[in-house]
Order: C-alpha cells, then sequence, then structure tokens
C-alpha cells in the first residue's frame, strides 16, 4: 500500500523504464546547482503513482490467481478479505484513531490548562498567606518592642524565631483554643460563678498571642500565655473531665 | 526454520512502519468480524507495539526457554480479552497474509516457517490458558466508595464478586464500562483482606482516558473488570528484614500494601517510608499515613516535595531525601513510582552499597507515549 520499499523498474505500461532512462532533467541555473525542483517533483510524484497503482493491482490479481487456483483445484475459497476491502478498512481505521487522538489532545489542553490555573491560584493564596503570617509576627514583635520597652533592641535573633514559631504553633492550635475556651466559660459559668472573677475570663484569650516574648517578666500575661497552651496541650481538652480547664483557674501557676 | 529468513522478512513489514499492522487489523477484523469488538476503537498505540514486540520474539524464537513462561503468562491474561482458542488460527492467517503482503519474495518456504512458528506460539499461550481455565477470565468488582482527595487523585474503594487473590505489592490490570476496552494497571493500597475489600489510587492523567474516567466519571456503582494480578513487588516470606520503602507519587499505593501486610500478618519489623511529591497538595493521602505512623511504633513516615518552598515538610527529591536519613544497608528496600525517579533511587541505593538482590522495584510506567496520533510524550 505504500510506495516504499519497491524499486521503479517492472514492466508497465503508463511510465516506462524506457522513459525514465531517457529522462533529462533541466539544469536549475548557473547560480543554483542541481535541477529544476519543480520538474523533479513532478516526475517523482508520477512515479509515486505508479507505484501505488502497480501494488494494488498485484495484490488484485494475487487475489484473482487464489480463487482462480482453488477454483480448479475444486477447494473452497476461504473466504480471504479482499484487498479492497482492506484498504478501506484501514483508512477507516485511520479516521477513527484521528478522531479519538484529537479528543484526547483536546482533553489533555483542558486539563492541564485547568491544573495550571488552578495551581497558580493555590500557590498565590499561600503566598499571601504568607505574607499574612509574616505581618502578624512583625505586628507582634512591634507589640512586644513597646510592651519591652529600652531593653527591646537587645532582642536576640533566637527569640525572634522563638516567637514566629510560638505564632505559627498558636495558629494551629487556634481553634483548639478556642473551642477549649468556650467550654471552659461554658463550665466555668455552670460551676464557678461567684468563685473567680468573673471580669478576669473574656480578656484572657485576645491578650494572649502577643504575650510570648516576654515570659521572663513575672506579669499575668506570661500567665495567660501558659493558660493557653495548657489548653492547647492534647489531654487538655474535653476528654479531662473533673479538672475544668478553665483559662482562668490555669492562670495563676 | 530459517531464522534469518524469517527477520529479514519481518524487516520488510516494520520497515512501512503503521502500514503493515494496520493491514494486519483490518484483515483480521475483515475475516473475522467478531474479534473488532475486543479492541478499541483507536488502535493507534497498539499497532506500532506490537510489530516491535513481533519482532522481538522472532528475534527470540530459537530461545524457547526463556519465552515460554512469558507466552504463559500472555496467554492466562488473554482470558481477560474474551480471548477464545478459535481465535488463534485466525489471527495467525492474518499475520501470514501481512507478512506475505509486504514483501515481494514470500515464498512456500517462509509461510511454513512462520505457521510453524506461530503455531507452536499460540499453542502455548492457549495450553497455559486451558490450564487457568478453572479460574473466572476476568473479575468483576462493585465501586462502594469514591474519594477525591486531591483535584487530580481520587481514593477507590473496591468490592471483587468473586474471591480475588493476589498478594501485596502486586497490580492488577483493570477495565471500566466507561472506557471500554481500555485495561490499564494499578495497584491496591492494601493487603487482601478478608472482605476482599481493596483500595485503588488513581491520579489522572491530562489526556488520559482510562485514569480521568476512574477519578472524574466513576462512581459508587459502578463495575471494573479486574484482569489476573502481575507485579515485581512482594514481601519474602522468609525474611524478617527491616523494610524501608521509597513511594514516588502513586508509587505509594503498592508500598502501602506493604506496610498493611507487616501489621496483618508480621513478622514485627522496622518499617521507614518515605513518600515524594510535587508539593504539599500532592501528599493526598497524608492523614491517612500519619494515623497509621501513630498507632504503629514500628512504623516511621517521612514525606517531601521537590518543589515547593513553603512546604513545612522535608525538601528535595525523595531520593535525596532518604539519603540523608540511614544509613540503609542492613535494609530490604522496595521502590515503586515514575521511571526516572525509581532509576534514579536504585542507583543511588547501590552507590551507597545496598547489594542489589535486596532492592526491589515496580516502575508506573504509562501505557503508550502520548495521547497525540504521533505520541508526543507530554510527562
Ligand atoms: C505496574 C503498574 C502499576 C500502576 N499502578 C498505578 C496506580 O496504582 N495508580 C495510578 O494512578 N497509576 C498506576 N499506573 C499507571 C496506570 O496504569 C496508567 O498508565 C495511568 O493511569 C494512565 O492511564 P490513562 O489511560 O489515563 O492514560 P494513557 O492513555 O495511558 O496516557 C495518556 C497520557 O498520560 C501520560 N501518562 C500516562 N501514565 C502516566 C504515568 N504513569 N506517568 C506519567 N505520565 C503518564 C501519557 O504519557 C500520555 O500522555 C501503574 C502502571 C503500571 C505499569
Ligand atoms: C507470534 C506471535 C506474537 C508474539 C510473539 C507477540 C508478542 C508480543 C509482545 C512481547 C508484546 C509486547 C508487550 C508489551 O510491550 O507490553 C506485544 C504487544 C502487543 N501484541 Fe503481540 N505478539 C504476537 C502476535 C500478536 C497478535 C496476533 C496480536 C493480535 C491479535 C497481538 C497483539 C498485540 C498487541 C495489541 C500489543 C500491544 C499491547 C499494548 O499496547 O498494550 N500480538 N506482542
Ligand atoms: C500468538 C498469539 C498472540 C500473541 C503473542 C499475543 C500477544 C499480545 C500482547 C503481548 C498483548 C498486550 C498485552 C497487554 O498489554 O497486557 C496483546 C493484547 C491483546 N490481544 Fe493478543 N496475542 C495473541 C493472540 C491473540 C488472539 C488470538 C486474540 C483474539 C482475537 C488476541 C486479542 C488481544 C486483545 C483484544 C488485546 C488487547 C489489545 C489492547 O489492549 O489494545 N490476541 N496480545
Amino acid at each position: 500500500m505504500t510506495s516504499a520499499p519497491n524499486e521503479p523498474g517492472n514492466d508497465d505500461r503508463g511510465l516506462n523504464p524506457a522513459d525514465l532512462h531517457e529522462l533529462r532533467f533541466t539544469r536549475a541555473s548557473m547560480l543554483r546547482p542541481g535541477y529544476v525542483d519543480t520538474e523533479v517533483d513532478r516526475v517523482m510524484s508520477r512515479v509515486a503513482e505508479e507505484l501505488a497503482r502497480h501494488i494494488a493491482e498485484k495484490a488484485q490479481l494475487r487475489d484473482e490467481v487464489r480463487a482462480l487456483r482453488a477454483h480448479v483445484e475444486g477447494t473452497p475459497v476461504p473466504v480471504a478479505p479482499s484487498e479492497q476491502a482492506v484498504r478501506i478498512l484501514s483508512s477507516a481505521q485511520q479516521t477513527a484513531d484521528a478522531y479519538v487522538a484529537e479528543a484526547e489532545e483536546f482533553s489533555r489542553q483542558m486539563t492541564s490548562e485547568a491544573r495550571a490555573v488552578y495551581e497558580e491560584e493555590v500557590r498565590q493564596a499561600r503566598e499571601n498567606a504568607g505574607a499574612i503570617i509574616q505581618a502578624a509576627q512583625e505586628a507582634a514583635a512591634k507589640m512586644t518592642v513597646g510592651m519591652a520597652g529600652a531593653d527591646a533592641g537587645a532582642r536576640s535573633m533566637e527569640e525572634l524565631e522563638e516567637q514566629v514559631a510560638y505564632l505559627k504553633a498558636f495558629g494551629q492550635a487556634c481553634r483548639v483554643q478556642l473551642r477549649s475556651y468556650l467550654e471552659a466559660l461554658l463550665s466555668d459559668v455552670e460551676k464557678e460563678w461567684g468563685r473567680a472573677d468573673p471580669a478576669l475570663l473574656p480578656q484572657q484569650p485576645a491578650r494572649a498571642p502577643a504575650q510570648r516574648s516576654s515570659r521572663d517578666a513575672p506579669d499575668d500575661s506570661a500567665a495567660t500565655f501558659y493558660g493557653n497552651t495548657a489548653a492547647e496541650a492534647p489531654g487538655a481538652s474535653e476528654e479531662q473531665e473533673g479538672s475544668p480547664a478553665t483559662a482562668g483557674s490555669r492562670s495563676a501557676p | 526454520m530459517d531464522i534469518a529468513a524469517m527477520r529479514a522478512n519481518f524487516a520488510k513489514a516494520a520497515a512501512t512502519g503503521d502500514e503493515a499492522p494496520l493491514y494486519f487489523y483490518s484483515h483480521l477484523f475483515l475475516s473475522h468480524p467478531e474479534t473488532r469488538q475486543m479492541f478499541p476503537v483507536s488502535m493507534a498505540h497498539q499497532r506500532d507495539r506490537l510489530f516491535s514486540a513481533l519482532g522481538d520474539v522472532v528475534a527470540r524464537v530459537d530461545d524457547l526457554d526463556a519465552l515460554v513462561p512469558i507466552l504463559q503468562q500472555l496467554g492466562r491474561d488473554h482470558r481477560k480479552f474474551g480471548t477464545l482458542a478459535a481465535h488463534y488460527p485466525a489471527v495467525g492467517a492474518s499475520l501470514l497474509a501481512t507478512l506475505e503482503h509486504f514483501d515481494d519474495q514470500w515464498s512456500p518456504e517462509l509461510a511454513k516457517d512462520w505457521t510453524e512458528a506461530y503455531t507452536l506460539v499460540a499453542e502455548v499461550m492457549t495450553a497455559a490458558a486451558d490450564e487457568a481455565a478453572e479460574q473466572p477470565a476476568w473479575w468483576d468488582a462493585d465501586v462502594v466508595a469514591h474519594e477525591t482527595r486531591a483535584i487530580d487523585v481520587a481514593v477507590l474503594r473496591i468490592r471483587p464478586r468473586a474471591q480475588y487473590d493476589y498478594v501485596a505489592g502486586q497490580s492488577l490490570s483493570l477495565e471500566t464500562n466507561v472506557r471500554p476496552r481500555l485495561w490499564r494497571y494499578y495497584s491496591p493500597a492494601n493487603a487482601p483482606r478478608p472482605d476482599g475489600l481493596m483500595e485503588i489510587h488513581v491520579k489522572a492523567r491530562d489526556g488520559g482516558p482510562v485514569s480521568s474516567a476512574l477519578v472524574r466519571r466513576v462512581g459508587v456503582g459502578d463495575v471494573l473488570r479486574l484482569g489476573p494480578p502481575v507485579g515485581h513487588i512482594s514481601l519474602d516470606a522468609e525474611s524478617d528484614r527491616d523494610l524501608l520503602l521509597i513511594a514516588g507519587g502513586m508509587g505509594l499505593a503498592p508500598l502501602k500494601a506493604l506496610i498493611d501486610q507487616v501489621s496483618r500478618r508480621g513478622p514485627a519489623r522496622r518499617v521507614d517510608l518515605f513518600v515524594g511529591a510535587r508539593n504539599d497538595d500532592h501528599h493526598y493521602d497524608r492523614a491517612d499515613l500519619r494515623r497509621l505512623e501513630q498507632e504503629n511504633p514500628w512504623l516511621s513516615v517521612t514525606l517531601a516535595v521537590s518543589e515547593d518552598k513553603l512546604s513545612s515538610l522535608e525538601h528535595g527529591d525523595v531520593g535525596d531525601v532518604v539519603m540523608r536519613h540511614g544509613p540503609w544497608l542492613s535494609r530490604e528496600v522496595y521502590v515503586a513510582g515514575p521511571g526516572v525517579m525509581v532509576d534514579d533511587t536504585v542507583s543511588r541505593l547501590r552507590e551507597h552499597g545496598v547489594p542489589s538482590r535486596r532492592i526491589h522495584s515496580e516502575v508506573f510506567a504509562p501505557s503508550r507515549p502520548g495521547p497525540s496520533l504521533d505520541g508526543e510524550v507530554t510527562e
């Protein structure tokens, strides 16, 4: 079915070997060496056509020979598909292949574009989140500078990093803390009303995050911080019946 | 058999590229239309593989000892396509017609040699298929849960309707009713369970018909068809050496099955699992791995990311990360994932001094180069 591996030069009618032998191409020009390429192309395509015709004809003849031989020998002909049928089905198959490939290519482009957009959005969101955390860290640093007063300038890098680590942990623990705080509040309301100083309760969590670096200052803000970690530590939450983990009751170690 | 002549004859057909296989299939479908429905609609990618593979086999027809086990496995596996013994002569006739069509010097001797070779191969395959006759040709499995874990990853739980025997770490080929006749390999992520449930992890590949369907179309109530299990990974029952498991992407699935096996059956041993992915989001099974790590003191799990600067996980290719820990000289090592990752990791382990016989690997090769007609590679 292709023009590929058969050499020209079989006996034929349309294009004779002699034609090819006698064929002389025109020289292109003084400046461009070789033959005139349009001439060469035309001959080549004729040769290809001719070859294809030969191959098809040969196959058809083979079909016929086979059928005749079987007829002569009186054996039933195994219904071998004709060359023409094979060719038709082959090109139908190629069309189907091309459609499927096109559909898959389309779906590949769609999904990879969609993914690229998605990943970019996620990346930006995470970067923004990173920026927010950083801003929070800077703000926290400023607050503590304000609170720690004059010796703030001497704070080491280590302390800063500790702060950052704390803030990260705080972020993660926020939900746990909030829940245990609310529970603590509830149990407080139920059981400890009147014993604890009610005025203390609502303030603590709000003050907690900014207090970390001043832990060596033995004031009540440091104590508040410990109160919060206790609430986020595993085991310090709901399960601990009987020791109501109110922020208030833990705030004075 | 004049093998040299057969090779020369085959080379002529192979030299036509797509023409010969195209001719072969068209011939087959015309002479035996009942075989058409066994093949997928598009066969662009099967065709060239078939012919190059045939060439390999012709080259080895004189080394039947090496070929026989491969052919037996192939024959057993063919039952899942619905292949019957009666189909083999049909295929043989089309193969011969093809080889004849593309060879001007076709001769009765060639015809005789090819018939002999084909008959031999077909006999080995059909005999193996017959021997496996008491086994189902394929297993229907119900999808009982479908969970999307990342934009392109889903975890499916499936339950075969008949008993399906396999070993932790093996893979199986499967077909879905929404993508008929396309068979692809997946690895159960658990060891065999008494209730038969299997967990399959699938990542949708762009333009990949089967994986996208499994992630986005298939749901609870759909039925999958499973072929028999295959694979290069399994635990040596005799050994209780500590394990080092290294997964790239979806390569996690068969390694998780090994962990499951250790926890169900023992023997007690240390297991270190490393999982590499591009970024945080691709660690689709993180929560469950953390749970396993907490429940099993003998297990440690390290997650790594290769392209995520913000991640709090370890950074680097998973092979790098593994090498930062260790030493691993006494371990039995299992590696699964994409080809590049597996090759890279295995060669680093060898350099590290782990003997080759203690390194086992499974490459999650794509079923074909790419979805376009010319097979352009996309990843
Ligand atoms: C032994 C074995 C076990 C496997 N286990 C799993 C598994 O547990 N989970 C899983 O999700 N996959 C697994 N695979 C890969 C799986 O068999 C399919 O190749 C994959 O799901 C794609 O199928 P598809 O029909 O969607 O795409 P295909 O038609 O196969 O390919 C479409 C496009 O996707 C690309 N592509 C396909 N597969 C990959 C790949 N693995 N890596 C990179 N690019 C690819 C191709 O290059 C192509 O461009 C395994 C493969 C092997 C050989
Ligand atoms: C002597 C006969 C044959 C031998 C020895 C042979 C061997 C092989 C081998 C070794 C492969 C490679 C498998 C792989 O890479 O995974 C292959 C691929 C293939 N063969 Fe053949 N083959 C033969 C005849 C046939 C016939 C007759 C058919 C069709 C009915 C066929 C269909 C295929 C297909 C479809 C593939 C590619 C599958 C895929 O892409 O997944 N083969 N063959
Ligand atoms: C000697 C004979 C044959 C050989 C060596 C052979 C070989 C192969 C190989 C290697 C594959 C690829 C397997 C895989 O990817 O898992 C394959 C696939 C296949 N074979 Fe055969 N085969 C033979 C005969 C047959 C016959 C008789 C039929 C039935 C008509 C058949 C039908 C198929 C089908 C339907 C596929 C799957 C094609 C796909 O996935 O696209 N094969 N064959």
